[in-house]
């Protein structure tokens, strides 16, 4: 592999690798609260995507597009919470089937699929480009292209967990999540609004599965049934996290994507399958992911 | 006046609803890929609505028999289509069935309905063995009315190692994917040239810049494209700065492809094809299509094919009525039939169940934004 083509590999490798890490956060944090992931998340990505692109496509500024979509996943982050996990979490607690939520946010997700279908229809789109536009949205580095849009996802990826990392351990609303985390009774014996926290919870889930659609749409093809891929890595890359920290979800996430990318240079055929293995057998040597902690720790 | 009018549109309605009455209903049941992955989808809608509209027009020339057209979603899935068909030959009693996109769902119900006795049109499956299978299973009642995998491919072939010195291939893993990689290196090798990079991606793969890049790197002038996602080559091409001709199967000539990729990045992008716009009946069928489905019409071709195959069994029906087996008999010796594809006036035999045979199939080009015959 030459130079050029190194720089090609990871700088792709890296931006999809944020938006793996994006989504690794949105499960990692509603893990936090509720003990539940959410696996329509990747629904919630393809909402987004398509939400933006409309907008985009209807000549609405970037500036404008990506609040309103995000405005719009909050609501459905909020909606989530309301109908498939909290009804569960207070009629079923401690019972068997307190795993309801696996097939609960899987119909909610299913439901946004089909949607997705009814308004935009079956086939695929791409998203117009946020930043640039025809010919000059590649940009040369190193002697390698690259679309502008992969170099600012990677970066917004960087910005949007600096400040997931920010709220998390220097809020007020932040140290709430952590105490919800350890234990709900307890936290609000202190006088947490635990229901509020976890709210919170799946808002910034959906606000990062809002940023990771937006994001994706232009450097992938938007399609309804896009979103399971990404919840597939968004899992894998939380599970060498360890679903305790941030940073572990942050490497686990680009060093699968730049995995991704070397071992689809190296052998096309199985390389999708490689990251894969490489999990598998780092879960096998480090089972509670990167930075292992044998209790619960969001620190 | 006006009552003269209205006397004369009560007489013909009096008219064709006696002749309606009359008539002996036969039923066709259809299974389509419906939903699925979008690929599947414009296959099976635009096979679909070519096959509505022949419906349409027979039905509006006060034909002998009444259709009753049932149509099923598959959704690209082989044990829902195998029951979906067992449901047409049991619960719905249908004379003949149309369908579907996957070749591995049509591998898998052609021995139910040639067992049943009942005709099946098949398409637009692609894969080369759906009829050859069956066709020493004399009478076989598999017939198929699509582009054949292997006649395109052939055509490629021929044509790419006359024209270029170093040729790549990208294709899928998906089972079609692997069967045309298998197919493109045997008909290399009979041509006695190799592949100069063979690169292949997952069907769910986001993006392919690893592949583009080893494609350019061993210098690969045309890229045989077999990829599921088909616009996922074309994404990558400008970060690599390569820009070599793509070539691929019929999938290239959708305008949803078009309207993904774009006029610029498909131009000169070449084809296996049935259907020259050229042609005035295929650009009057094309006008007609557009008029019935508006922009919900995107891939003449696979629309014509459907529509030939409709044809085609509606005019057998004319002549047997509902019997199956005379169904059958009567496509095996249609003649004169005036087609919109490249179909021939006499497309089946008794070894011949494919609506095309290899002269049939042609390459196309995309220029300026319309799909036209390559000049070879």
């Amino acid at each position: 592999m030459n130079a050029s083509d190194l720089a090609q590999v990871l700088v792709t490798g890296i931006a999809a690798g944020s938006i793996y890490a994006l989504m690794g956060m949105g499960l990692f944090i509603t893990y936090l609260t509720t003990k539940a992931l959410n696996f329509g998340q990747g629904d919630f990505l393809m909402i987004a995507a398509f939400l933006s692109m409309s907008l985009l496509t209807a000549g609405v500024p970037v500036v404008a597009a990506i609040p309103a979509v995000l405005l719009v996943l909050a609501g459905l982050g909020i909606l989530l919470e309301r109908v498939a996990i909290r009804p569960l979490s207070t009629a079923l607690a401690g019972s068997a089937g307190s795993f309801a939520w696996i097939l609960t946010t899987l119909g909610f997700g299913m439901l946004l699929q089909n949607t997705a279908t009814v308004v935009w229809g079956k086939s695929s789109f791409y998203s117009p480009p946020l930043f640039s536009s025809g010919d000059k949205k590649v940009v040369n580095l190193f002697g390698a292209g690259f679309y502008l849009e992969e170099l600012v996802v990677a970066g917004v990826a960087l910005l949007v967990l600096g400040a997931l990392y920010w709220f998390l351990f220097r809020t007020r609303a932040g140290k709430e999540i952590a105490a919800v985390a350890f234990d709900k009774p307890t936290a609000a014996l202190l006088g947490i609004n635990v229901r509020r926290t976890v709210i919170i919870s799946y808002v910034l889930m959906a606000l990062l599965a809002a940023t990771s659609g937006v994001l994706a749409g232009p450097i992938t093809t938007v399609q309804a049934h896009m979103g399971i891929l990404f919840i597939l890595k968004g899992f894998a890359v939380v599970s060498i996290g360890g679903f305790v920290n941030p940073v572990g979800i942050l490497i686990g996430g680009l060093g699968f994507g730049v995995m991704e990318g070397i071992s689809n240079y190296v052998d096309s055929q199985f390389g999708d399958l490689y990251p894969y293995i490489f999990v598998l057998v780092f879960l096998i040597a480090r089972p509670s992911g990167l930075f292992s902690e044998v209790r619960t720790d969001v620190r | 006046m006006s009552r003269l009018i209205q006397g004369l549109a009560a007489l013909t309605f009096f008219c064709s609803a006696t002749a309606v009455l009359g008539q002996e209903t036969v039923k066709i049941g259809a299974v389509q890929g419906l939903s699925g992955p979008p690929a599947i989808v414009d296959f099976g809608e635009s096979y679909l609505q070519g096959n509505q509209l022949a419906l349409k027009e027979y039905q509006a020339s006060l034909p002998k028999m009444k259709i009753e057209f049932i149509v099923y979603n598959d959704e690209a899935n082989p044990q829902r289509a195998v029951s979906l068909v067992q449901r047409l030959i049991s619960n719905d009693k249908v004379s003949a069935v149309i369908g579907t996109v996957n070749s591995g769902n049509v591998a898998a119900f052609a021995p139910m309905l040639q067992q049943a006795k009942i005709p099946l049109m098949a398409g637009p499956a692609i894969a080369t063995d759906i009829t050859a299978k069956f066709i020493d299973q004399s009478p076989s009642y598999i017939f198929r009315c699509s582009m054949v995998e292997k006649y395109q491919i052939d055509a490629m072939l021929d044509w790419g190692v006359k024209n270029f010195k170093k040729i790549g291939l990208l294709h899928g893993t998906t089972g079609y994917g692997m069967f045309a990689s298998s197919e493109i290196q045997k008909g290399m090798k009979e041509r006695n040239v190799s592949l100069v990079a063979i690169e292949s991606g997952a069907p769910t793969a986001t993006e392919l810049t690893s592949q583009v890049l080893k494609l350019k790197n061993a210098g690969a002038e045309l890229v045989l494209l077999f990829h599921d996602s088909l616009e996922l080559l074309y994404r990558s091409m400008p970060k690599a700065d390569y820009k070599p001709v793509v070539a691929g199967n019929w999938g290239l000539s959708s305008l949803k492809i078009l309207e993904i990729v774009g006029k610029e990045g498909l131009e000169g992008t070449v084809m296996g094809q049935a259907l020259d716009l050229n042609d005035p009946k295929a650009a009057a069928f094309d006008a007609k299509m557009q008029k019935e489905f508006g922009d919900k019409y995107r891939w003449p071709v696979v629309a014509a094919l459907g529509y030939d195959g409709m044809k085609l069994l509606l005019k057998a029906i004319d002549a047997a009525g509902s019997d199956p087996t005379k169904i059958r008999d009567a496509l095996e010796s249609t003649s004169d039939f005036v087609a919109v594809s490249g179909t021939p006036a006499k497309p089946f035999g008794p070894k011949d169940h494919e609506c095309l045979d290899p002269e049939n199939v042609f390459l196309g080009v995309w220029r300026d934004g319309r799909v036209v015959r390559l000049k070879q």
